[in-house]
């Protein structure tokens, strides 16, 4: 089989780290498989690199210079700690060095311009996983591999110039891809990709943003028309509820990319849905795995929806942190736009809604909106929307969360909502809000913060997901 | 609506007194709901990103003297350039006292808060009296609005009255007695026959004039305000130092005597026409502008209306408080207006 492997930050965090990905790309070589492995930034780098540009940014080149000793030193570490050949430890060593010393060119660039371009950000943020892909590289050749690395750009994924959330020329980018990886899979080489980076069509540095290294795995192996794509992290899969609220919750073998789109939607630690669109497009299957407990197959996400009998509800989530907005006046009943101007104002303020309730009455409009967005919503809304003669009041309720359900199999069967309240209200929880997509994949609806937990225990029971 | 509002004294306190008297009020008839965010005096800040408790605040002031010793929200010693920059907020609302000689703190604040993109209305007459024609320049290019209604006769609209509703007129002069601690010691003086010191001793008792009185009887309180207008009303780009100032020191008792003896008195004019004067001059007393007492009096000669002159309290924490309300409402609809563009 032909496979794309891509493994997460917590997955290459250190060298132990380095040396459990290597094996497990060992065991699957030695099962015939063809393999392209894509690698992310060591856990907390990305971070690390966004937070030190913005310190380069106001001049600060003490903080420059710490940073860049203690990214050598983990980067270093890393190495001692993956690899035992000492000539191929020297030229790894080599290698992450001359990176560092380049890291520091261009941070001391910013602190002397005092600017911080999207363009030059992307240039900095990519130098996570351009550390990260030599060391692994260097990690399977240690253990008789044989690989070689290359960065997004070498391996042939071209964007527009959107920096920081650069779009992939499709087209272009599966042509090149396909005429740079496939000489090496026929050389039985493996190749090993940075993660989140691409580059334009001049050859400038982007970054993929959302979906970050899941996306550059998935072009890859929709380019390459790969038999599977696996996802690497640290959970065993996609849960039907979050374990800590639900102890019984258990990972779901099988789910469809409908399915997990209106998941990573809701928050579920999951795949970003730009990052499932090309292997939803090719429908190459995309499994996510643990690196700490490979034995378990995880999730795997299709094409095919395969419904079971009786397999109505697949997840339930929970969604903190939210906060929801109600607007109200009699001037709004049967007044046109008055919705258009509620959002219009919302989205000039860069707040995203995520869930948006009207009832038929028209006497008002309820949404929920990420709490940290609140107090600029609010004072947006009052002052654009209020004494006009339409809107008569807006509140705000923040004590509140979302509990958002997912399963194909509720299309189109008869009394899902019926079941699903009754089982809320028999905790004695209280639902203010309540929004279905007409595609009937998902029900979400809003109850009070401290009711969020009983109301998802009460639905993972009523929809047996235990078992 | 999210308000930092800097300094806490007489007005600053007025203020929130104004904006509890008048809470369901604003909202339903001109869809202002205004959140004070942070509050900060000499001391320290008080900061709540939902909205402080005003009633509160104004307690705690009184008890304790200041904001920063509010329990949860109260913050020793954190800065107001540090509040500006890091709370999220649409307008500042800067009421520090005045200094004229360097315009701080005051200049700073409305500054920073131009450039941090938070619209910005004060009645602080220092920075305005120094750098008005700058700030509005800064205030412009960074797309704030700066607005001091409070800095001119306290609650009276005498700016309004002249940019708004003069509007497509020519206002070709304007003249006024702007100062109401002078025109108390001159009326005393003169209705009283006392001397300019016992005036003046008295008008301090009273609250009328501060320890160091320099600001109001050498005249600059009045040149400062006839820079406002000059640049406000009549787009004149002055400052401080172009203004020819005189105070009311010198003033006799014997010179209010001979006016007297004219059917005239002494009043400190500030006026505005080819130059701006501030001046103690000799005017009828059947003249419109002839106001006794702390009053404040205001003539605008325009070209096709004529005369109008505008009288009324020139002071007061209250008074200039409403000011500020108006200032805050009509920046309210000009963001509305914009938002719904």
């Amino acid at each position: 089989m032909k496979l794309v492997m891509k493994f997460g930050g917590s997955s290459v965090a250190n060298g132990d780290c380095m040396k459990r990905v290597a094996k497990i790309v060992s065991d699957s070589v030695n099962q015939g498989n063809r393999l392209v492995v894509v690698v992310s930034a060591q856990e907390g780098v990305t971070d690390q690199l966004l937070e030190a540009s913005e310190e380069a940014k106001k001049g600060n080149l003490n903080y420059t210079r710490e940073f860049i000793e203690k990214i050598k030193e983990r980067h270093l570490n890393t190495v001692k700690d993956a690899i035992k050949n000492q000539s191929l430890k020297k030229e790894i060593e080599s290698i992450v060095k001359s990176i560092v010393e380049e890291i520091e060119k261009v941070l001391t660039g910013i602190a002397y311009l005092g600017e911080l371009t999207p363009k030059s950000l992307d240039y900095v943020l990519s130098f996570g996983e351009r550390l990260s892909t030599p060391i692994l590289c260097y990690s399977l050749l240690d253990i008789g591999l044989n690989s070689k690395f290359l960065s997004g750009k070498d391996a042939g994924i071209v964007t527009d110039s959107n920096y920081g959330e650069a779009r992939p020329l499709m087209g272009l980018t599966k042509y090149q891809v396909k005429q740079k990886l496939e000489p090496l899979l026929d050389k039985g080489i493996i190749p090993v990709v940075t993660g989140y980076i691409a580059s334009t069509q001049e050859g400038f540095i982007t970054t993929l943003g959302r979906g970050g290294s899941d996306y550059s795995a998935t072009i890859i192996g929709s380019s390459l028309n790969a038999d599977e794509i696996c996802i690497w992290t640290d959970v065993d899969g996609l849960m039907t509820a979050d374990p800590k609220i639900v102890p019984s919750a258990r990972t779901m073998p099988e789910i469809s990319f409908q399915e997990a789109i209106e998941m990573a939607l809701f928050g579920a630690k999951g795949l970003h849905p730009r990052a499932l669109e090309p292997a939803m497009e090719e429908g190459i299957p995309v499994r996510i795995r643990n690196t700490f407990n490979p034995q378990n197959p995880g999730t795997l996400i299709d094409n095919k929806q395969k419904i079971k009998a009786g397999e109505i509800v697949k997840a339930v989530n929970l969604i903190k942190n939210v906060s929801l907005v109600n607007i109200s006046g009699a001037g709004m009943v049967g007044a046109p736009g008055t919705a258009a101007k509620v959002f219009d104002v919302l989205g000039k303020n860069n707040v995203n809604v995520l869930m948006i309730s009207q009832s038929a009455s028209e006497a008002n409009i309820s949404f929920i909106i990420k709490k940290t967005c609140l107090g600029k919503a609010m004072s947006a809304l009052e002052i654009a929307l209020l004494g006009q003669g339409i809107v008569r009041e807006i509140t705000a309720d923040e004590d509140v969360c979302i509990v958002a359900i997912v399963g194909a199999g509720m299309r189109g069967t008869p009394g899902v909502a019926a079941r699903v309240f009754n089982a809320v209200a028999k905790k004695g929880v209280n639902v203010i809000m309540i929004s279905q997509g007409s595609s009937e994949l998902n029900i979400s609806f809003a109850v009070k913060e401290k009711d969020g937990e009983n109301a998802v225990k009460a639905i993972h029971e009523e929809f047996g997901l235990s078992k | 609506m999210r308000i930092i509002l800097l300094g806490f004294g007489v007005v600053g306190q007025s203020f929130l007194q104004l904006l509890t008297l008048r809470y369901n009020e604003l909202a339903s008839i001109y869809g202002l709901r205004p959140r004070i965010v942070a509050i900060v005096d000499r001391k320290g800040a008080a900061v709540d990103e939902r909205g402080l408790d005003m009633k509160k605040m104004l307690k705690v002031k009184k008890e304790m003297g200041s904001v920063s010793k509010a329990d949860d929200k109260g913050f020793l010693n954190l800065s107001a350039e540090e509040v500006i920059k890091k709370t999220e907020a649409e307008i500042v609302i800067e009421v520090t006292p005045t200094d004229i000689k360097s315009g701080e703190p005051g200049l700073t604040h409305i500054e920073t808060s131009i450039k941090n993109g938070k619209h910005i209305i004060t009645t602080n007459k220092g920075p305005l009296a120094l750098a008005l024609p700058a700030l509005m320049d800064l205030a412009e290019y960074n797309g704030v609005y700066l607005r001091f209604s409070g800095t001119v006769g306290g609650g009276m609209p005498i700016l309004d009255l002249g940019r708004k509703c003069l509007i497509a007129d020519r206002i070709i002069s304007i003249r006024g007695i702007l100062n109401g601690t002078t025109n108390y010691i001159l009326t005393e003086m003169s209705e009283k026959n006392i001397e300019f010191d016992e005036a003046l001793r008295k008008a301090q008792e009273l609250g009328y004039a501060e320890k160091d009185p320099s600001l109001d009887i050498d005249g600059f309180d009045t040149a400062s305000k006839l820079v406002i207008m000059a640049n406000w009303i009549m787009g004149k780009k002055v400052t401080l130092k172009d203004v020819k100032i005189n105070g009311i020191r010198n003033i006799t008792l014997k010179d209010l005597m001979d006016a007297d003896k004219n059917g005239k008195t002494i009043k400190l004019i500030g006026s505005i026409d080819k130059e701006l004067e501030v001046k103690p001059k000799e005017i009828s007393k059947k003249d419109v502008l002839c106001v006794h007492g702390t009053f404040n009096a205001v003539t605008f000669v325009s070209e096709f209306a004529g005369e109008e002159t505008i009288i009324g309290k020139g002071a007061g924490g209250m008074e200039t408080a409403s000011a500020i309300l108006r200032d805050l409402i009509d920046i309210k609809t000009n963001l509305s207006a914009r938002m719904m563009a």
